[in-house]
């Protein structure tokens, strides 16, 4: 049932409460989950690179590392930010409880940065001595398989928001890993510039455009047929319906991301244009924190109670 | 010992005498509440009706904040409330999200969450809660769930067939009940809500975020 209709059937009227509490995960939430999408999917990228185009892959092992750390640093560091007491995230370290994908999440994200480390120093002893890279290599194994976990964790914590249908899984962890592989693949284009061949430009752009088209297809399955799933979600959708105050951004968000994008890379590959790829990469890259903040910001504008 | 409130919606009169004293008994502070009575008006003129809903921390006995908390600050105590451990809290309001009530808020003054907690400290002397106390026709009934003999229980059999907890389906398992309520007191999204007719609206729009 449409929301319009569920208040019109009852004929009620709130006309005595406190305020909506507004956003509580603000963009600082948006930054953590655009900034980790980014720091893993290059880490997916390399991986796939130095197994399908090594020669391209083999160039671009030090400028990933230090890319996918710094961008899982800022995620760390916009993390600790959206903390109401910064200085007792340790607490964490101390007392977990492990039913918390806070906590999991925690962790896995420590690791990660523990491992990313030991790659931009393997990667950085391999410019004089290069058969550190078969250690590298083993490395980046281990980082790829632990980069899924932790693109994953998010999705997990937002599900263990009950009541915040739109935040369920498995919707919410397909999205979060396409927007790794959408963000990677994006950034892979934009910072492997000559050191790419065109044949991995190629496979860099498949990945982008399959990414933005499967991401654009879960989305408009929730826009469509979400609100037949629960209450919540079709009052949830209201907000990026009609003149609902998400509705531009929503849209923008979904054609910066992802149509056109998709779009950008077909007309690279019969073009051969490398500039176009670029431009699609730019947009897919900024589009996605704002397909992010809409998505993080309309369940909580939801009243509770 | 399962200990659990009941509220009897027949009887409340929207006196708002349970949140003034919940306020004052923890000290609350502005633009936050731990409790508070919901006014819905139903109907259209002359035929209307207004319905008074007290509204609190439910104490789940499968509580999502206690499972989404990282640092167990949110816990349950052997008398089945769930409790919040203020000085652990690391105010990452994962609570506050994963709370399908809208019942845990941030403090401003803290900046740590915080909620009902069935008035502990006084349940730890012996005492009712300060809602209850200060309840002029006894609509907030509290005890324990797990004795037959309690005033709560008496009140679950008496009753049976009008026992109402908010948001069934989520799976929470509430222990507050609700005697009389329906789909307008207790669904947040039966409602229409327009803007500017909330209480202190105008105030909490400047306060900080985390309120409920």
């Amino acid at each position: 049932m449409a929301a319009h209709e569920i208040l019109a059937a009852t004929n009620a009227v709130v006309t005595l409460d406190v305020g909506l509490p507004g956003t509580v995960w603000p963009w600082l939430v948006t930054v953590n989950m655009w900034a980790k999408s980014i720091g893993t999917g290059v880490i997916f990228m390399l991986f796939l690179l130095l197994r399908m185009h090594p020669e391209s892959g083999n160039k671009l092992r030090l400028q990933t590392s230090i890319v996918a750390f710094i961008f899982i640093n800022i995620f760390l560091l916009f993390t600790l930010a959206d903390l109401h007491q910064p200085f007792r995230f340790w607490h964490i370290l101390v007392h977990p409880s492990f039913s918390s994908a806070i906590a999991w999440g925690t962790f896995m994200a420590s690791a990660f940065l523990g491992l990313l480390t030991l790659l931009v120093l393997v990667a950085w002893r391999a410019r004089t001595k290069e058969e550190c890279n078969v250690n590298y290599d083993k490395i980046l194994l281990w980082t790829t398989i632990l980069a899924i976990p932790v693109t994953l964790y998010t999705a997990a914590l937002m599900s263990q928001c009950t009541a915040r249908e739109l935040w369920q899984m498995p919707a919410e962890s397909a999205q979060m890993i396409l927007a790794a592989l959408l963000a990677g693949s994006s950034a892979m284009i934009l910072l492997g510039g000559s050191k790419l061949s065109y044949e991995a430009k190629k496979t860099l752009g498949v990945v982008l455009g399959l990414s933005a088209l499967m991401s654009f297809i879960i989305y408009m399955s929730e826009y469509i047929f979400g609100p037949g799933k629960a209450e919540e979600i079709a009052f949830t959708l209201e907000y990026i319906k009609g003149d609902g105050p998400y509705t531009v951004m929503f849209w923008l968000g979904q054609w910066i991301t992802y149509l056109l994008p998709m779009l950008l890379v077909v007309l690279s590959r019969n073009s051969k244009s490398e500039s176009i790829l670029k431009l699609a990469s730019i947009l897919a890259l900024v589009g996605l924190f704002l397909v992010k903040h809409v998505w993080l910001n309309i369940p909580q504008l939801l009243p509770m109670s | 010992m399962q200990l659990g409130f009941l509220v009897d919606l027949h009887l409340c009169m929207g006196c708002k005498g349970c949140e003034i004293a919940c306020k004052v008994e923890n000290e609350v502070p502005l633009s936050t509440w731990r409790l508070r009575v919901k006014y819905v008006d139903v109907g259209t003129f002359p035929e209307t009706k207004r319905t008074f809903t007290p509204l609190r921390c439910n104490h789940c006995e499968n509580a999502p904040c206690e499972r989404i908390c990282p640092v167990s600050a949110l816990h349950y105590l052997d008398n089945g409330i769930v409790n919040i451990d203020k000085e652990r809290c690391i105010g990452c309001a994962g609570c506050v999200m994963a709370c399908p009530y809208g019942a845990i808020y941030i403090d401003p003054q803290t900046q740590t969450a915080d909620k009902c907690t069935y008035c502990a400290h006084r349940i730890a002397s012996s005492m009712m809660p300060a809602c209850v106390v200060a309840c002029p026709v006894q609509a907030n009934i509290f005890g324990d769930l797990d004795d037959a003999t309690s005033n709560i229980s008496k009140y679950i059999q008496t009753n049976q067939g009008n026992i109402q907890v908010r948001k069934p389906e989520k799976g929470t398992n509430p222990h507050h009940y609700y005697v009389g309520g329906g789909n307008v007191s207790l669904n947040p999204l039966a409602s229409f809500r327009p803007e500017g007719h909330d209480l202190f609206g105008k105030i909490t729009a400047k306060m900080p975020v985390g309120g409920h």
